[in-house]
Formats: C-alpha cells, structure tokens, sequence
C-alpha cells in the first residue's frame, strides 16, 4: 500500500490528499515563524509523495505545538492537526519518538493520567478546602487500552484498518 | 440549580489549585452545581493523541459515558481537556462508523458513549447558563480600574468546526466576560497566537520564544495583568516569566490570572482563601485594583 | 380505424443477408402472418427502384401500414420514412428495422438462433403495427418578440443580435442604467480596449444598420427601433407557454422625465443628500440624484428612492431647467408578450467580509479588484490615482491576494476562472503608468488559460512585478504606521515572508447574481450546486435551458471574460432566432394523454414531469384532473409509468402496443434460451444495443431488446408481465443516474425495480433475475457482460417456476 494511502486509512488522517500546497497553514503557524525545521505543508507534501522515511523518523512532525491554526485557515478544509498526529502515531509504532512521550505513554497506561498527581498534592487539597480527588478509573481505561494494544511498537509502522 | 459534572483533567489538581478554588467558588455563587464523578480518567490531550488518536477518542468517550450515566453535561476548566472531550463528542456524534468502533472498545470496560451530552467550558457555562447581566450584578469589588489583556489560547477556539465556543477569528466571549467585571479588556498585538504551552518539555526555546511574544506585546499595550482560561497557558506565561528571566535576562512582572480568579476576587472572595501564592508572579498589583 | 394492411419490405443487401439469416424462411414466415397483405424482398428499400415499391404500394391504397427493414444502422430509417409520408402515408404508421446489425451480425455463429430470432422482430413489429395510429402534427404559435433579462454585455449583444435579425426585442435591467459589472471594469483583457463603452451607446450615423464593428460604444444600438430598454425594471412574473409568454414587469421610477431631462447636472449639484456611491464601489460618495457616468445610458439622471428627501426637499425640482422632475411619479407595471425569453442576468463579486482573516470589513486599505478597477478608470472616482482609501494618499506598494473565497471549501469550491487575469491586467495597468510602483502578486496558481492570456503574465514578470506563490494566511494593520502586512509563506522559496503594503488587492469569488433562485424559479429553470443557471446540456446545447423557449448567456451560468460571454450571447439569440424564426413550433403529437375518467387527483404525475408539462385543473369543488399540455410535454412516459391508475397513456407507446411488442419479441424461442427481456431507452441504454452492433460483437440471440422513449415509463406489472411470458430475466437498460436524458426517468424507474424485487420475492422468484442496467453509449459494450453472466447464471439456476395461477 502507498504510505499517503496508509495515512488517508488512519483516522486522522484522512484528509491528506486534498492538500493543494497553497502554504497557508505555514504562514499560519506559530512555530514555522520561529524555526524553518518545521514545515507543515512540506511535512504533507513528503507524506503525498511517499517519501516515508523523512517523514516518520525526522524530528519536524515532532514540533507541531497542535494549536490548530492551519486546520482553521486551511482552503481544503485539511486537517493538518490531525494528520501530523497521525504521522506520529505511526512513528510511535515504528518507534520513533521522543523520550518524554514514552513517559507519557506509561503514565497514562499505569495511572490513567498523563501528569500524575502526588500523593503529598493531594493530601494539600484539604488544606486549601477542596474536596478529596476522586479515585481515577484506571481500571476500565487499562482494559479499554488492551483492547486497542496501546503503546504496542514494532518493526513496521501499523496499519490502522 | 443547574447540575454540571465536573472534569478536572490532570494539570489542575497536580498543580493549579488556585484555578480550582476559584471555579469552585465562583460557580457555587452564581448557583451551579460541580458534581465529583468517580472514576474519571485522563481526557487524553496531545500527548496521548500523538501516541494513538483511536486512544484519544476512547478515553474521551468514556469519560463522556461515565456524564451520561449520571445524566449530566460535563464543564471542564482546562482548555485542552475541553478540546480533547468536546472534539470527540462531536466527532461521535457525527460519525456513526467511529461510534461504532469506540464503543467496541468500550464495552471491554462495560460503557457506552450515546452522544446525548454537552461538554461545555467554564466559561460557556458562565455566559449561556448565567448570563452577562447576572455576573455583572455578581460583583461586589468591581475591577474598574484594572486593563486586561484577554488571551483565549488555542484549544477553546480551534478546530472552530466542532468546538462551537466562539467565533476564531474575532472570538468575544472572554473580552465581554472582563468588562462584565467593570475592568477594560485592552487589545494587544498578535492576541490569538498560540502561548507555545505544549512546546514546554520539547523544545524550550521555542516555547519561550513564543511565550515571550505575548510579553512583550501584552506588556506594551499597558496592561495590568493576562486572563487565561487553560492551565497549559497559565503555565507557559506565569513559569514562563521566571525562565525569561534566568535564561534571557528579561523581566515583566506581568501577573496572571485564570479568569476564574479575577471573578472570584471580584465577587468578593478573599484573596487569603485563594491559594494565589500558587503563582510564580505575585498578583498584589491585581489585587491593589479591587475596589 | 380501418383494419390493418401491413406491408413487409426485407432487405437483403444483394443477397448479403441470405449468408447469415434464412431470408426464404423469413419471407415465408412472414406471408403467413395476419393482416400482412404483402411482402417483398429487394436489395435495399432505402432507395431507388426498390423503395419506389413500397411508395406505389401506399398510393395504390393496397397498405396502410409498412414494416421495412434495411442495412444501415439507424439512418436509413428518416430516407425511407420521410419518402413514405411524402406518398401520403402518417410517418408514424412506419416502422423501420435493422436485421443486420441487430440479428445477422451479433448473432452470425449462429444463424438458426438468428433466423428465429429475426421472426421474433419481425412478428413483433407487424403485431406493434396493428395498434399504430396515425400521430398528429401539431403547430403553435409564437411570437417573433424576445425578452432579454439583464443588460450587461451578454445581454446588449444577444440584444443587437436579434434586433437586427428582426425580432422585437425587450430589454430588461434593474438598474437604472445598463451595462452591468463589466462596463465598471476598466478595460478588458484580452483585447485591452475600453468597458465603458458597453454602457454607453452613441452613433452618429444616419441610418442604424450592423454598425458595430470594435465597441458598443459606436454601435447605436440604443436607437434601433425593434429595441425596446427598460431600466430600473423588475419581472415579476412569468406566465405562459413557450412560444408566448406572458411576462408581469414592474418599472420603478426614475422621477425624472427622460423626454426632458438634458443632464445639465444643475439637480446633482444642488442635492443636499450624500450617500455612498455603489457604482464605484463606495470609494466616494454620490448625490440622492444622480447619474453613473456622464454617458450613462439612458441618458436621463435618476433619483435614489431609498435616499430623496422627496418634498420634505425639492430643491431639484426648483432648480430644473426643463421642469424635468416630477417628485410623484409612480411605479409603471408592464405586461409584455414574447415568445422566447434569454436570461442574461450576469454574475457578482463574493462578499470578501466573509474571509475574516483578510479585514475587507474593517480595514479600508484592504479592498477588492473592483474598486481597485474603479481606480485605474480615468473616469472613475480617483481619476487614474491608487491611492489609499484611509487616507487618500498615493499607494507606493501594492499586494494582491488570489484565490479569496475561490477554491476554497469553506467559501466557494470552483476557481472563478477569470481573476488571475484581472490581477495581472490591473497590476500590468498600474505598473505601465507608475514605473515605481511596487507590486507583489500573491498566487496558488497562476491561470491564464485563453487566446492571449498567457502574454500578460509575461509582460507582467517583463515590468518586474513580483509573484509569491502561497496563500496569506492573515493581513494585520498597524495604527502607527497606517501600513498593511500580509503574512505568507513562499512555497517555492520554503520562507516565511512578512510583506508590507499600502493597499491589499484581493482577487474575490464569482457568484451568481442576487435574485438568481427566484427568477429561476419563476422560469422553471435548475440552477447548479454553486447558483448558477444550469445549461441543458454543456457539449451540446451550452445555451439551451430543459425549458424550452428559454435561454441562458454570460456569466450567468458560470463566470467568464468578455470574449465568452459575447460567443455565448450570440449563441442564444440564434437559438432563440431558430425557435421563433418559423412563428410557430411544429411538434408531432408523441405526447402523453390523461383519461379523465380515470384520474384519481391523486397530484403523483405533475410533480414527477420534469418538464412542467401536467397541471392540474379544478372540475369540482376541490377536486382536479391533471391535463398534460403537447407543448411541453416531451414524450418520455415518466407519468405514465408513475400514474397510481393507470390512467396515462403516451401515444404511439401505448400498454397494447408495447404489449404486443413485448409479447412477440418473447414468443419465439425454440432455439435461443434462456430467454433476457430487455427494456431498452432509447438514449444511453439504447446505445449500448448500437455499440455492440457497431463493434460487431456476438452475443446470445436470446436477448430480446424492446426500446421505449425512457424508462421512467416502465411499470412493474410490465416487468412482471415479462417473465410471465417466458422472460427468465428482465433488465432495464437505462441512462447513468445523473446523465438522464428525460432529468429523472432512471432514478424513477430505480425505486420501481427495487419494488417489483420485492414482489419478486414474495412470489418466490429469485430477484436478481431483474437487472438495472445504466450506461453510457461509450460503455456500452458492459451489456455483453450482462448477456454472457446471466446465461451461465440462469443456466445454474434453472428456469423460472411460476405459480399455477399466476
């Protein structure tokens, strides 16, 4: 299968062939105005190409800071947000990624929450006269993430479908 | 007496207590009701979308069932947490094959998403279920010498499409809610770029790249302090600063507030019971103004 | 009725046929039949001495009814016919076939199969002959007057066309004054010659013949007689038929006499009242009177009702050299009768407020190509000065932004074809008489696709304007400054680029003009998915409209440039000529009628005519019959097939007719089985039977092909029918869902199979022995398919079992 069909499978990712390479999600966004190294639309037009490698193991698709301005302006109603989060899941699944998001990961699996909350923090609830937290339901969540083999890597980037 | 559940996300009750009190206390004065679920999780924001969207929409969904299973609409106070729920809940609602495949999910965990829920931010919940008038009328120690700068960050504007909070480009829901204060909401350059709160932890040149713009244009309008309504952007401005100042040499003094701290000052609330010494930067000039 | 005589005429192609079918056991077969008085056999009856037999045969009286067949696919039908009727006998009463393409050569491998299977034809065609009556030709009357709604460039020159062809013409506007978007353009490209003129027709000569050779301007078309032009004129109602239309208009008025008026421009002057001045896009303001241009035509001022102070004021009226305005005048109403109607209605600017990021709304440097037109025009309201609106100052730098609500799935999804050109004409403009001028163009992509086009862009790279190929994302102001800034990425240098500006020019979406979707419905007319007037057909009928009579012309239908708008408009005046030119339509009455016995008021069949061609007329107190009008009505049978009674009929395809055709195309079968029934229309799924003969492809002889005007008339009890009579399945072979050629025949005729599937079902009979077929002429080769798969099918499943008493 051709990697933009790959991608156009995913969810989220099912915009990217409508790009036009008009460049305003570039001029749009806030970090191409601060570093060259991250180029949505180069970043869609590598992915329409094929060119899987650049994609998948560079750092640019690292660097969105999802602040969803290019979604908003885009002509094609491409939903560049949402596929650069696509390109990363299949990153993530070759094992591409920056450290912090395997931290991430775990802490979402084994806690339910992506920024935990000590146990000295919650004690300090009181003393400020905010209710007692409520106990996560990480359970549930851990079972609904079997399901989905979440945080799974291997050799080949998965295929959603 | 109108119901809410609440969500907390992750960020507030680790590290923004103040946001909490205020909300808490605010809303229980303007006759809402924050009901505490069990069982919450995660809304999975960003983080845990560029591991697995499919994730993302999952643990959404179910803390959106878990609202519907008590019979209630969920209000968040983080802005991510509302685009990451409000999102799915829209998409959801839309798509009836994705439903399907979620709920698959879902039922290892015995719930179902149905879709027949609001999720809502605090700040809807302050304009559509209370009004401008009746937190106009809330106010007991108006702010009316007090200039804002109004920044909406990201999450509650953007995608427009299924967020529906206010308009993207000339959103007003925030400038109005600060005059309704009796306080001025000052405009400023570049007031609906992104804080760079999510580039914290990856790239942190960028990210105080993009926090010291705000600065420095919110600084040259005049103001006294930046109302935000997400933790992300809290953090970004208010730590921000301190890293401005041991990395770049550069100081503003430029005092932050969620605004649920600014109504709940405003209602009367003493600044003591409001946790405010949370902040990196002091807020006594936001204080001085109350009248 | 007098009894049948039929007469049957083979064609053997000198002996060519007898290679393949038995022609002698035809012949025999044939001459046993009943009420078949003679038969021949000849080389080719299309012609010469042997159709001068079947001519003697009709004057003798000895037929009154002929089947012939001959060997050229479907064009020797209209010389035998139109000989035929010439001897006196109804053309209807003819029935031509084709045995080679349709019998000899698809089946030629196996000639006993085809021989058999040319009885078939044959017995169907004397059986179909039998019930044939003689069709009426019918004549209505039209008039030799055209109503012409809109008068910018397509309409005046559809305009001087017919005017000058004869025809009374009515031209309508609703402005005060003509010539529409395109006289306030400036110049047109490519010819670079003067708009304004299209507003502003002058002569000086003294008779009015063709004198328009380059421009409207020396055409004095204004003064032909037959040319009648209304301004500040509305339609308000269309009744009618074609041919004579009937059409309500409302004149607004001016307040000023146009006899009097000789535009001394005292009135303007004395005017207390200021208000913005559209016509130049707002970039100044005019008076409550007022006049566009000094040579705006007609050359009488106007008064802006919405504005006058009327006799609370009246300093006009006082100071009116010739007593001209009369501050009472009311609003005329007019009834014209035309026979044909074109609507030249034009198209209109996007509103760019909608592309928020861009501030049109609220930034006064950011405006549009129009007042950046209005500019440039020495006439216009800054004299050939760009100068900033917030300030009046001169601009020094210019940037143009493309693209703005065009191509864009939240605004406008289509390109407006014609703003890349506007840009480039503009910026070539301004930097051919400002040399300094810095002018960037912001660009997707760089169209310039006509005669000539492609020469601006050169010369505008030639006079170093520049070009970014990227969208803007945003335009910013900066109070301090006053300046713009247009922030875009440049694609092709990968850089962010932060480019000032004294004026922002953006390039907007074309749309239709306001008022498009009443005025199309009050004609009867379908507008596409973007508004515009959808032609009847884009290859061949580009200015033809599905309602006869009416015609469409420029950027009505789509936006385009001068050049084709002109081609378009004199498309539809010579349309509109050939409608009227005889002062009558002539129409064979192959219409449907209604029995009113029958009539159930029911309301199903004037809604599902896609021509408007049922009403319903009361008879008595809240009860109606529906009544089917020849003139519109075009043959399909679409009513017929929906009639909940039964009670609709098309002419010469009448249930006996096609009963009997039906009947006889399934009777002989001996040799071919299983036996395919196909109900063929006679437009695409037709063709797809003239494909596989053209491209002399076998298949089974046992298909057996009826064909029917559409399919919409096919009704399930036929289908049923069908399989009664020895059918083993049944397609219906019609046109492509959106490409039918009676507009909703097909999709009419999908929700019928599904339901006759169902009943299908119910008897136990297995529903996929009933096919839907829908092609096109080019794919009409996929019925081979159909034939080859459902032999080997119907062959697996064994033949059809139906109930004792079914």
């Amino acid at each position: 299968m051709e990697f933009s069909e790959k991608i156009t499978n995913r969810i989220g990712g099912e915009t990217l062939t409508s790009c036009y390479q008009c460049g305003t999600c570039v001029s749009s966004c806030p970090i191409a105005r601060i570093t060259s190294e991250f180029n949505p639309r180069e970043v869609i037009k590598l992915a329409q190409l094929g060119v899987r490698e650049e994609v998948i193991t560079g750092d640019a698709i690292w660097l969105c800071t999802s602040c969803y301005n290019c979604n908003e302006r885009c002509p094609q109603k491409v939903e560049i947000a949402e596929v650069i989060y696509a390109m990363r899941n299949m990153a993530f699944e070759a094992s591409n990624k920056p450290a912090i998001y395997a931290e991430f990961a775990s802490a979402f699996k084994e806690q339910g929450r992506v920024v935990p909350v000590s146990q000295f923090v919650e004690k300090k609830r009181a003393d400020y006269g905010l209710p007692p937290l409520q106990p996560t339901g990480v359970e549930a969540l851990q079972k609904i993430l079997a399901a989905l083999s979440f945080g799974k890597t291997s050799s080949k980037e998965g295929e959603d479908k | 007496m109108k119901s809410y559940a609440l969500f907390l996300g992750c960020t507030i009750p680790a590290r923004q207590p103040s946001y909490e009190l205020s909300a808490r206390k605010s809303l229980s004065r303007l006759d809402i009701e924050l009901v505490d679920l069990p069982n919450m999780t995660c809304c999975a924001p960003p983080p845990v979308e560029s591991i697995n969207l499919e994730a993302n929409l999952s643990a959404a969904a179910y803390n959106i069932s878990l609202a519907e299973e008590a019979d209630l609409d969920l209000v968040t106070l983080c802005a991510g947490c509302f685009q990451s729920l409000a999102k799915a809940n829209a998409i959801l609602k839309q798509e009836e094959h994705l439903k399907k495949r979620i709920n698959k999910n879902l039922s290892h965990a015995g719930k179902e998403f149905k879709g027949n829920k609001e999720v809502k931010h605090y700040l809807q919940v302050l304009k559509d279920d209370i009004g401008l008038k009746k937190i106009r009328a809330s106010v007991n120690r108006p702010l009316s010498n007090l200039k804002v700068a109004a920044f909406y960050g990201c999450h509650v504007l953007r995608p427009s499409g299924f967020l529906r909070f206010d308009d993207p480009e000339r959103p007003r829901i925030l400038d109005d809610l600060i005059e309704s204060l009796h306080a001025r909401s000052v405009p400023y350059r570049n007031k609906l770029k992104c804080c760079g709160g999510l580039m914290r932890g990856i790239s942190d040149d960028i990210a105080l790249e993009l926090a010291r713009d705000k600065l420095v244009n919110t600084s040259k309008a005049g103001v006294d302090c930046i109302t935000t309504l997400c933790p992300f952007c809290f953090v970004a401005l208010d730590i921000g600063q301190i890293q401005l100042r041991s990395k770049r040499q550069e100081t503003y003094d430029m005092s932050i507030l969620h605004y649920s701290e600014l109504l709940a000052l405003a209602m009367g609330v003493k600044p003591e019971e409001m946790a405010l010494d949370t902040h990196k930067i002091k807020v006594d000039k936001v204080i001085e103004k109350l009248e | 009725m007098e009894e049948a005589r039929v007469g049957v005429f083979l064609s053997d192609g000198g002996g060519y046929l007898s290679t393949i079918l038995d022609l002698n056991a035809i012949k025999s077969y044939v001459e046993k039949l009943s009420n078949v008085v003679q038969v021949e056999m000849r080389s080719d009856f299309s012609w010469g001495e042997d159709l001068q037999i079947i001519i003697d045969a009709v004057k003798s009286g000895k037929i009154n009814r002929v089947v012939a067949t001959h060997n050229l696919l479907s064009l020797g039908d209209v010389k035998i016919v139109q000989a035929i009727e010439k001897a006196g006998l109804n053309p209807y009463l003819v029935t031509v076939l084709n045995l080679k393409d349709y019998c000899a050569w698809p089946h030629q491998d196996k000639p006993d199969e085809a021989t058999e299977k040319a009885k078939a034809i044959l017995l169907a065609a004397v059986e179909r002959s039998k019930l044939l009556e003689p069709i009426k030709r019918l004549e209505f009357p039209t008039l030799k007057s055209v109503l012409i709604i809109g008068a910018g460039i397509a309409g005046i020159q559809a305009a001087m066309s017919l005017s000058e062809l004869g025809y009374e013409v009515h031209l309508i506007e609703r402005e005060p004054f003509i010539g529409g978007l395109a006289a306030r353009a400036g110049r047109f490209f490519p010819t670079d010659d003067c708009a304004l003129c299209i507003q502003s027709p002058c002569s000086d000569v003294k008779t009015i013949t063709d004198t328009s050779r380059k421009c409207v301007y020396r055409s004095g078309f204004s003064e032909i007689p037959n040319l009648n032009i209304l301004t500040n004129s509305r339609v308000l109602s269309v009744q009618g038929v074609p041919g004579k239309y009937t059409v309500g208009i409302e004149k607004r008025p001016r307040y000023i006499d146009e006899d009097k008026c000789i535009r001394c421009n005292l009135c303007t002057e004395i005017c207390p009242v200021e208000v913005p001045d559209e016509y130049n896009v707002n970039l100044k303001t005019r008076k409550a009177v007022y006049i566009n241009i000094p040579y705006s035509y007609p050359p009488v001022y106007v008064i802006d009702e919405d504005a006058c102070k009327f006799h609370e004021c009246e300093k006009c009226v006082d100071v009116c050299p010739t007593n001209a305005i009369f501050l009472d005048q009311k609003p005329e109403k007019i009834s014209l009768n035309v026979g044909s109607i074109i609507v030249a209605t034009g198209f209109e600017i996007y509103d760019s407020a909608a592309i928020k990021e861009y501030h049109y709304d609220d930034y006064p440097d950011v405006i549009t190509n129009l007042e950046l037109a209005r500019m440039i025009d020495a006439f216009g309201p800054t004299e050939g000065a760009i100068i900033k609106p917030s300030n009046k100052q001169p601009a020094k730098k210019i940037v143009f932004i493309q693209c703005v609500g065009s191509r864009d799935q939240r605004h406008k999804k289509y390109c407006s074809s014609i703003c890349c050109m506007i840009s480039l004409k503009h910026a070539i403009q301004i930097k051919e008489a400002f040399r300094n001028m810095d002018i960037t163009i912001c660009y997707i992509d760089i169209r310039t696709t006509g005669r000539e086009h492609e020469e601006y862009y050169e010369r505008a790279r030639a006079l170093g304007i520049k070009f970014v190929k990227g969208r803007p994302t945003e335009v910013t102001h900066d109070p301090e400054s006053n300046k713009l800034t247009v922030d875009v990425e440049d694609a092709l240098l990968r850089r962010l680029l932060q480019l000032q500006a004294d004026l922002v020019v953006l390039a907007p979406a074309m749309v239709a003009a306001r008022g498009s979707e009443e005025l199309a419905s009050m004609l009867g007319l379908e507008l596409d998915d973007d508004g515009f007037f959808k032609e009847y057909n884009a290859k061949l009928r580009p200015t033809e409209t599905k309602m006869k009579g009416i015609f469409i012309c420029g950027g009505a239908t789509f936006p385009k440039d001068a050049p084709t708008s002109s081609i378009q408009a004199h498309s539809a005046a010579l349309k509109a000529s050939k409608f009227l030119s005889e002062g009558k339509i002539v129409k064979d009455q192959v219409t449907a009628v209604i029995d009113e016995e029958y009539c159930g008021d029911c309301e199903f069949c004037p809604v599902t005519c896609p021509f408007g061609a049922i009403t319903l007329e009361p008879i008595t107190e809240g009860h109606f019959v529906a009544k089917v009008s020849d003139l519109l009505c075009e043959g399909c049978g679409i009513c017929v097939g929906t009639c909940p009674l039964h009670a609709i009929e098309l002419r010469h395809y009448r249930s006996d007719q096609m009963r009997a055709e039906m009947q006889a195309l399934l009777s002989l079968n001996e040799k071919s089985k299983p036996l395919i029934f196909v109900f063929a229309c006679k437009e695409c799924g037709g063709t797809a039977d003239d494909a596989v003969a053209m491209a002399m492809k076998q298949y089974g002889s046992n298909m057996r092909v009826m064909k029917v005007p559409c399919t919409g008339i096919v009704r399930v009890e036929q289908i049923l029918e069908a399989f009664k009579m020895g059918a083993q399945r049944v397609v219906i072979s019609g046109c492509k869902s959106d490409g039918c050629h009676y507009e909703t025949g097909v999709q009419i005729v999908e929700k019928r199979v599904e339901l006759a599937r169902q009943i299908l079902k119910e008897m136990g009979i297995e529903p996929g022995r009933l096919l839907l077929f829908k092609s096109v002429f080019i794919e009409g080769l996929g019925i081979l398919k159909v034939a080859k798969g459902a032999i080997k099918w119907l062959e697996k499943i064994g033949p059809l079992q139906l109930a004792e008493d079914a």
